[in-house]
């Protein structure tokens, strides 16, 4: 690899062209300061409730990635989405704050030493695609499969994969609307 | 899952996505192209429409409705984007109108006053009323469609700077058929049009550009 890039600007110039590792290494160096961001807000949600937040986020960043002005700083735009995304989440589920104390109770006793940046409404989402994009996102994100892989397995080109895959991101974040208002 | 599951997903989503400007122009070309060819053919165009090119009272009104139309797509696309209202510029918009009430006091001042009554009143006012939202339905369900991949956080103020902008684009159209040459008239009623069709994609858009 060139010179260590580490400015976001960069990274996510490189990502809108293609290059899938600087990709991840944006996403990677958002996701703690977005989960800083959505602590700050809403302790009250428990450390999964908030990741479920800040996946929520991630995902409406890379839906809308194309919305980014190149010209223009990383860091508004980032913040812009992510605001508006917290509030429509913590709306969302202020909503539906009337759950019974006992529920809150077992949150609060949830074992502290489970991994932080384990969240359930992602993959009660990935649930709800229909099997086929459920199988892609899953091999994809949870196993780690490369494309090829995947396309190997399912008797599909990569190209195919790559707009099925692109199609399920979508839908998740459809289903989620639908599903968390 | 958790979050680094997540990004995996999303790093292997490379699928890219056309900018918002040239999202917006693939469909708003065609959009126009297509109220111009449904004008042609329902009203046709206006007899001496080569002759007009003279006649400076009669041209203002592309000058203003262009304008006005380039300004606010301009203004929209900004609007789109998360951080856009921060950074949106609104002025111009004042800039115009400011230029079509000018247009209005100069052909008031220089419009003798038996003729103001006439000249105001014209003869077309209803098909002007009727002709520009309808001719705005194509240019502002363009801008929509547009919109809608965009990230707007102000879901109204956007709606109505597209219906803006689609409608002054329609009066640009409907100008190649409309006879009426005073300013008295054409400010007059373009404007109350184009109002009409801005409140009604503020409407629009505060239900349809949420994400």
């Amino acid at each position: 690899m060139a010179a260590q890039i580490d400015d976001w600007g960069q990274l996510l110039t490189a990502a809108n062209a293609g290059d899938e590792q600087a990709y991840t290494r944006f996403l990677q160096a958002v996701a703690p300061v977005l989960r800083g961001l959505v602590r700050a807000r809403g302790a009250s949600l428990g450390a999964a409730g908030c990741e479920d937040v800040v996946q929520e986020v991630m995902l409406a960043i890379h839906l809308k990635r194309h919305t980014w002005d190149q010209t223009a700083p990383v860091r508004p735009w980032l913040y812009a989405i992510a605001r508006y995304k917290v509030v429509d989440a913590f709306r969302a589920r202020g909503r539906k704050n009337d759950l019974p104390i006992e529920d809150f109770a077992e949150m609060l006793a949830a074992s502290p030493d489970r991994d932080p940046t384990e969240a359930t409404d992602m993959a009660k989402m990935i649930g709800m695609l229909d099997g086929r994009s459920e199988t892609i996102v899953r091999k994809i994100g949870l196993e780690g499969a490369s494309m090829s892989e995947v396309a190997a397995e399912l008797r599909m080109s990569e190209g195919a994969i790559r707009v099925a895959l692109h199609r399920a991101l979508k839908n998740l974040a459809v289903l989620r609307e639908r599903h968390i208002k | 899952m958790n979050t680094d599951d997540l990004i995996r997903a999303l790093a292997a989503d490379t699928e890219a996505e056309a900018s918002l400007s040239g999202r917006m122009w693939l469909v708003l070309v065609p959009a126009l192209i297509l109220a111009l060819a449904a004008l042609w053919l329902t009203l046709g165009f206006r007899p001496d429409l080569a002759e007009i090119f003279g006649n400076a009272r009669a041209l203002i009104r592309w000058g203003l409705t262009i304008t006005l139309a380039l300004v606010s797509i301009r203004i929209a696309l900004v609007l789109a984007r998360p951080e856009g209202r921060s950074v949106v510029r609104l002025w111009p918009l004042a800039v115009v109108a400011g230029a079509a009430t000018g247009t209005l006091i100069w052909a008031y001042v220089t419009t003798p006053a038996e003729g103001l009554q006439m000249a105001v009143v014209g003869k077309t006012i209803w098909t002007c009323l009727v002709a520009i939202p309808t001719l705005s339905v194509l240019p502002v369900g363009a801008l929509f469609w547009a919109a809608r991949r965009g990230a707007t956080r102000v879901p109204a103020l956007t709606g109505a700077v597209i219906g803006l902008a689609g409608s002054a684009a329609a009066a640009a159209v409907y100008a190649t058929y409309c006879i009426e040459d005073s300013p008295l008239f054409y400010v007059t009623w373009y404007s109350l049009a184009i109002i009409g069709v801005t409140l009604v994609s503020a409407a629009v858009g505060q239900r349809i550009l949420r994400w």
